[in-house]
């Protein structure tokens, strides 16, 4: 027996159990957490050559086996926590299996290792270990060995393996061996020493300083972890569950560890270890990394030579100066080092939980550095060995392992990475990129003087992704614009509203005008603001300025009249092309130039000069950090790179019509104007305001055919959220602006049909300068802005202007043709921003501001988000210094402080935080107390007067003092949240209040409900929130059904506050669309034919809203509601005369046929009275959809309710059970108040309404009653409430007398939720598959039926 | 570039390893002066850790001795390591 195996017993009971080790602790419970991992094994093979002694390897190996006890523990759950004891019946012993008769013996030995590795262990029920040496043929052995990490160490197994070696050298010859392993009771015993005693006590201390201020750890994958995601790499089975790269340290890396280790006296690990830390820290960002360093624990410890689990992982926080001397950097680190081993002996474990550090992702350090700097391979007397590690134990995040190998002190580099966060490449790439790192700093006097990326990753980075060299002829906008119009005069160039304008016209007058310039004096050099409203005199007036030579500096008239007052003077305009009555605005500065005062043949005299390619084309502004806005130069030869690109790129022609919808002082507009004229396409010019409104944008491309348009993704999101948009076929849509989300991306595809791509790129650039095809099968998160466009470079450089490698967040910078000249009368900023290029001599790079990193995989570029203060808000490029500047200027403040915090939604709203001024109104006192309601009263105005709108704050946060950290730095996490309810005023009064200001609280996710005189923007609506309440508003939201209508943007404007709101909607009453007898509820493919659905009892029909939106394909629904809504009109005199009515409706509103009818309940009625009346009179109809509706002759002998029955019909429709409610009194008023106190949807209807319901629903029982059914000649389709009837006998059947065929589907809901979301879900595919049914089945007989029609139509 | 050929490594000991050379090695390593090493002085407490007692093992080793790290770190005085290092040139002696 070999010695140590008796010192404990393998019995059972309690006594013989023990604790863990502190060690075995953590690991436990993570194999606990992930039992089915088979990570925890640890494991090894030795391929051994030469001539073995099998009989003397076996007693090597099982002699150590035995020695080293901890291979045979057993664990036991007790309710004391785990408990174990060495088993021997656990104990490993070595199997032989013979493999030589295999085709490739060693394939086949790796094989079952693998499968071997890849099975796991449960600790409770199953040996931990298992031991085997397959014979691969005549002195060819693989001998292979895995342990359960709770039982060993990469220490452990060290020692084992060289046990083993030395058991085997001494039998072989004949020798005795040494000392025994250490038995396992003395790791046991002197760890419970450890735990009890004062040196614990003294390390917590350690570590918990060293920690008090603890970052979050980085880990390398925070950037690649989208990578990872978007392509999961799921291992093989069989293989290690870990991506694993491995590089020989070359000859300059060794080098330059033994160079740094003898120059600072370190241990080179210690070097390694230093310099990968710095390394580790290039790719996180951060300014600080966490590695993790592996310890042995067990120097000057009775443990030493315990083969069992007793290493430590510990947390080296490194910071590293990049400026610093190497040295110095190196030599800090080392003490690091040294000081956490003084103090290794505490677990890491337990400093995550005193640093309550819970929960599986709050993780105490990032990557793992291990060195190795024995070689660990065993020496085999009379045998060549080759060791290869498998596994050490859990890859968490990444580990780097340097493994000393072989007699000449080769170093091997091992990266292992998990494969959720790492792609399959990065652990490759990171292992030759950290081995140049190495390899660098031998020379290197400094951090900063090593490059992140390798020689090839930079070539790669800086000329292969570059490489887009791409002839363009050397013309100017203005010669390609002139070709375009003369391509073909007569086609329609510009639409616009109503009118058009075709090629020849424009130019004819852009000509004319051009002329008129000249003559005025203006060409190159000179620059022409315009300040039209979206015209055609807007196009006539830019191309003409072009034609002239001058460049056009487009102007908001909408802007405070400071700011526009500070670009004129910056920029100084010779002339303005704006109407009239821009004059007031204009005139003091430049002279301004009106569209009647425009030549309209060109004058004979003065001849334009053309522009030369290098001559401004136009002048934009952008905000500007210092507050002062910036002009931005583009000249011809850059904007022409950029049209003629997205001409081939994406193939634009002569047949593409293209919205214009952006407002000309955004860049985005360039394209927009300029790309059909180029191409003699169609420009459709949306009305003004038209841009921010979603139903006005679909119309437009439904009614103009429009192909391309433009989007910022977030007016993108609201455009694919409003119903109007749904079903549209586009050729292409261009988001730029700011980040397209990647659900966008998909929402996109799920709604429309059509391309989808994202372009990026500043002002300074003309326009984009990359793009990226976001096509249904990009699966890309986020989604990339892509490419260079031709003859321009992206470069994403690290802090001192290198490339950052592929995956590691950068600067972008750009370079190329399409650069701006700079800003206007700026050079101060311009060469802070437009620097000489490194890579390319004599060429100049554009720092964007923006950070980025470039994709390993295909080299596109990510936008990663701003880098400096500067934010996107709605996509407009707002500088927060620009902001708290404009605060600062109202003179009211004594500090400000603007922040972008996204909203409970994550859209980014601006906050300002301001401190008044002493003696400023509701100054706080000094209890530091924050400042109460009336507080810097005027502030929002006296800002409006001073910032466009886009750039003012949602929300103006009044404090004390600004919150500041302990180095007196402002600490902009201690700044609050901004309150999301307004000032306190009076309760909400009415309906009608309640219901805006709850769709004001779902629009804008505030926590409470508004107050009356709270302000829609004030409460941080923009314009985009706007058409969102809008739609609200008509459709209703969160149980409210909608007005039916909507007040539109303007009014919205003019009436922002719910009070406000509330007596708009309230006023236009009855007279409003949404009570109207016909309302339009879906507006669809315009080659549908309608479908017309009748109300129900109630008499409104907006309950269909949702069974119209879902029918595929779209079609135009329109909803037919009683005429007696409205308390002027009298009830109808039978169904049939109401019937008749709808009848005429219907034919006035629309001539496409089949007419489709549908309703619910007494629409069904009403649906096939209509039906039969419209075939009387030779109409075509088609479906006929009766939902839950039975013939008249069921109610006729019901009494009729009268008025009771009414006003329980009322309650049944608000959806109460009136016989629940027997102490209401059935009264009007009675039940009208108890609508509104339960605050039912239909009580927050105008009282008019209200009352016109209940006379509607009375008249409705008496029609039903006196009606009988006349026969229609057609088929009718029943969709049954399937959950209902359970009491009275309805039967679809009923309907077979009155029409010639009867389909019916069962529908699982009750009657009253027939037109809900899920009904209608289920409706609505059959509904749209007996639409298209029936269109088949009348197109045969359809020109005959019209012509019948007419007929009877012209006797009428 | 720096000529990998020219850089200074823990070569292979000159001359035998005795009591002294490997006080004065120790001493290099924790920065001290090798009257600063006691006997039978903890190396722990002179600061030195694992990492460094490697790098003397495998020093030591380099010139053909085949010393067991595990026996080193069981007893980390100067004391210990001489028996150890004494221990294993006699065994080599012995097997010529």
């Amino acid at each position: 027996m070999p010695p140590g195996a008796e010192t404990m017993a393998p019995a059972d009971d309690d006594a013989t159990l023990l604790p863990l080790a502190e060690a075995q602790e953590g690991l436990w419970f993570a194999q606990r957490r992930a039992p089915h991992d088979p990570l925890f094994n640890t494991g090894q093979y030795v391929e051994l050559r030469g001539p073995l002694d099998r009989a003397a390897f076996a007693a090597a190996v099982n002699q150590a086996l035995a020695e080293a006890e901890a291979l045979a523990l057993r664990f036991v759950d007790t309710s004391e926590g785990p408990r174990q004891a060495v088993d021997p019946a656990r104990r490993p012993a070595l199997v032989e299996v013979d493999l030589a008769a295999a085709t490739d013996p060693f394939a086949a030995a790796t094989a079952r290792i693998a499968t071997e590795m890849a099975r796991p262990v449960d600790p409770l029920r199953e040996a931990l270990a298992a031991t085997t040496l397959y014979r691969l043929g005549e002195g060819r052995h693989v001998w292979h060995l895995r342990i359960h990490h709770l039982a060993i160490d990469g220490y452990g197994i060290l020692l084992l393996t060289r046990r083993v070696a030395e058991l085997y050298n001494a039998a072989v010859a004949g020798e005795p061996a040494g000392a025994p392993l250490t038995p396992f009771a003395v790791a046991l015993a002197e760890d419970a020493a450890y735990r009890a005693g004062p040196k614990r006590e003294a390390d917590a201390a350690f570590w918990r300083a060293a920690f008090a201020d603890r970052p979050d750890a980085a880990s390398l994958a925070t950037a690649a972890a989208s990578l990872a995601t978007a392509a999961p790499a799921a291992p093989p089975p069989g293989a290690p569950p870990f991506h694993r790269a491995s590089v020989e340290l070359g000859a300059a890396a060794r080098a330059a560890l033994d160079t740094r280790a003898a120059e600072t006296g370190l241990p080179w690990p210690d070097v390694a270890t230093a310099l990968a830390a710095a390394f580790c820290r290039r790719h996180t960002g951060t300014a600080e990394i966490i590695l993790g360093v592996p310890h042995m624990g067990r120097l000057g410890s009775p443990a030493a030579r315990a083969a069992c689990m007793l290493m430590n992982v510990l947390p080296l926080r490194v910071r590293p100066d990049e400026s610093a001397p190497l040295a110095d950097f190196l030599a800090a680190t080392g003490r690091d080092l040294l000081r956490a081993r003084r103090h290794g002996r505490y677990r890491s474990e337990q400093l995550r939980r005193d640093l309550r550090l819970v929960g599986g992702h709050q993780r105490l350090h990032g990557p793992l550095v291990n060195i190795l700097p024995f070689d660990e391979t065993p020496r085999f007397a009379g045998l060549e060995a080759r060791l290869e590690v498998l596994s050490t134990g859990p890859v968490d995040d990444i580990g780097f392992t340097f493994r000393r190998h072989g007699a000449d002190g080769a170093i091997r580099l091992e990266v292992d990475a998990a494969p959720a966060f790492y792609a399959a490449g990065e652990a490759a790439a990171l292992a030759r990129r950290l081995e140049a790192f190495l390899a660098a700093s031998g020379t290197a006097a400094r951090l900063a003087d090593i490059p992140t990326a390798t020689p090839e990753e930079t070539r790669r980075l800086v000329h292969d992704l570059n490489a887009t060299a791409h002839p363009v002829p050397d013309t100017t906008l203005a010669a390609l614009i002139e070709a375009g119009m003369r391509a073909d005069p007569a086609a329609t160039a510009l639409v616009f509203g109503a009118a058009s304008m075709d090629y020849a016209t424009l130019d004819r007058r852009s000509a004319a005008l051009a002329g008129q310039l000249a003559a005025a004096g203006l060409g190159p050099g000179d620059l022409v603001a315009v300040a039209l409203p979206r015209s055609l005199e807007l196009m006539v007036a830019l191309v003409a300025v072009l034609r002239a030579g001058a460049a056009y500096l487009p102007l908001d008239l909408a802007q405070p009249a400071a700011r526009l007052a500070r670009i004129l003077a910056s920029a100084r305009p010779r002339l303005a092309l704006a109407e009239g009555t821009a004059r007031a605005r204009l005139e003091p500065q430049v002279p301004v130039l009106p569209p009647e005062l425009w030549a309209e043949v060109a004058p004979s005299t003065a001849a334009t000069t053309p522009p030369q390619p290098g001559d401004a084309a136009y002048v934009l502004y952008t905000s500007g950090s210092t507050g002062e806005p910036k002009g931005v130069v583009i000249e011809h030869r850059a904007i022409v790179n950029r049209l003629l690109w997205m001409q081939a790129q994406y193939g634009f022609g002569p047949a593409d019509v293209i919205l214009q919808k952006t407002p000309a002082t955004f860049d985005v507009s360039v394209w927009e104007f300029f790309l059909p004229l180029i191409c003699g396409a169609r420009l459709v010019i949306a009305a003004p305001e038209a841009h921010r409104d979603p139903v006005a944008l679909a119309a437009l491309v439904r009614r103009h055919g429009v192909g391309t348009l433009h989007f910022v993704p977030s007016m993108l999101a609201a455009f694919l959220a409003e119903p109007a948009a749904r079903g549209l076929a586009l050729r292409r849509v261009f988001c730029s602006g700011e980040e397209l989300p990647a659900a966008l991306r998909d929402r996109f595809h799920q709604t429309l049909t059509g391309e989808l791509h994202n372009l990026y790129g500043p002002t300074e650039a003309a326009v984009d300068v990359s793009f990226w095809p976001a096509g249904p099968d990009d699966r890309s998160v986020p989604v990339p802005i892509g490419f260079p466009v031709w003859n321009t470079r992206l470069l994403v450089l690290d802090a001192h202007g290198r490339p950052a490698p592929p995956g590691v967040a950068g600067h972008l910078h750009l370079g190329g043709v399409q650069l701006a000249r700079g800003y206007l009368g700026r050079p101060d900023l311009t060469a802070e921003r437009f620097r000489p290029d490194p890579f390319l001599p004599g060429e100049r790079l554009y720092a964007t501001g923006d950070l980025a990193r470039v994709r390993a995989e295909d080299g596109a570029v990510v936008f990663l988000g701003r880098a400096d203060h500067q934010v996107k808000i709605r996509g407009v490029r707002v500088e927060l210094g620009e902001v708290e500047a404009a605060l600062m200027a109202t003179g009211r403040l004594r500090a400000a402080v603007v922040l972008a915090r996204p909203d409970a939604g994550g859209t980014l709203r601006l906050v300002a935080y301001v401190v008044p001024a002493p003696g400023e109104a509701g100054t706080p006192a000094d209890t530091g107390s924050a400042p109460g309601a009336g507080t810097l009263a005027g502030l929002r105005e006296a800002l409006a007067r001073r910032l466009p709108e886009a750039m003012m704050p949602a929300a103006i946060v009044p404090l004390a003092a600004l919150p500041v950290t302990a180095n007196g730095k402002l600490d902009r996490a201690a700044l609050p949240a901004p309150p999301q309810q307004g000032l306190e005023s009076r309760p909400l009064a009415g309906a009608i209040e309640s219901r805006i200001a709850a769709l004001f609280a779902e629009q804008l996710r505030l926590g409470a409900l508004p107050g009356p005189e709270d302000d829609f923007f004030a409460l941080g609506g923009d314009s985009l929130d706007a058409v969102g309440l809008l739609l609200k508003l008509r459709e209703g939201a969160g149980g409210d059904p909608g007005f039916g209508r909507d007040p539109g943007l303007g009014a919205l404007f003019a009436h922002p506050t719910v009070a406000g709101l509330a007596r708009l909607m309230e006023q236009e009453g009855l007279s409003d669309a949404g009570l109207d007898p016909l309302i339009r509820l879906v507006e669809g493919e315009p080659g549908l034919p309608p479908l017309f659905v009748i109300h129900p009892a109630g008499g409104i029909a907006w309950c269909y809203g949702g069974l119209a939106r879902a029918l595929a394909p779209r079609r135009t629904v329109y909803g037919l509601q009683a005429p007696a809504l409205d308390p002027a009109v009298p009830v109808a005199e039978s169904l049939e005369a109401l019937a008749a009515d709808y009848a005429g409706r219907i034919r006035a509103a629309s001539a496409a046929r089949p007419v489709h009818l549908a309703g619910w309940s007494v629409g069904g009625i009403l649906a096939q009275a209509v039906a039969a009346r419209l075939a009387a009179q030779g109409v075509a109809v088609g479906a006929v959809a009766l939902l839950d509706a039975y013939p008249c002759d069921v109610w006729r002998a019901e009494p009729d309710p009268g008025e009771d029955g009414a006003l329980k019909a009322l309650l049944a429709i608000a959806g109460h059970d009136p016989d629940r409610l027997p102490a209401l009194a059935l009264t009007r008023p009675a039940v009208l108040a108890f609508l509104r106190a339960t605050d039912s949807p239909l009580a927050r209807l105008p009282a008019a309404a209200l009352d016109g319901v209940v006379r509607v629903v009375a008249g409705n029982n008496r029609l039903v009653r006196g009606h009988h059914h006349r026969r229609y000649p057609g088929p009718l389709t029943h969709f049954r409430a399937a959950l209902d009837h359970r009491e009275r006998a309805l039967d679809p059947q009923m309907w077979r007398p009155y029409a010639a065929g009867l389909e019916v589907h069962d529908i699982p809901a009750l009657h009253a939720h027939l037109t809900g979301p899920a009904a209608s879900a289920r409706i609505a595919p059959l509904l749209s598959a007996a639409l298209a049914a029936r269109e088949r089945a009348t197109v045969a007989d359809g020109q005959a039926a019209l012509t019948h029609e007419q007929d009877l139509t012209s006797c009428a | 570039m720096i000529d990998p050929a020219a850089i200074r490594r823990f070569e292979a000991p000159a001359a035998p390893l005795t009591r002294e050379s490997l006080r004065a090695d120790i001493a290099a390593m924790l920065h001290e002066t090798p009257e600063a090493i006691g006997d039978d002085d903890s190396l722990l407490d002179l600061g030195l850790d694992s990492m460094r007692a490697m790098n003397l093992v495998l020093g030591w080793s380099a010139g053909g001795l085949d010393l067991e790290f595990s026996e080193f770190a069981a007893c980390p005085t100067l004391a210990g390591w001489w028996r150890l290092v004494e221990g294993r040139m006699a065994a080599r002696a012995a097997r010529r």
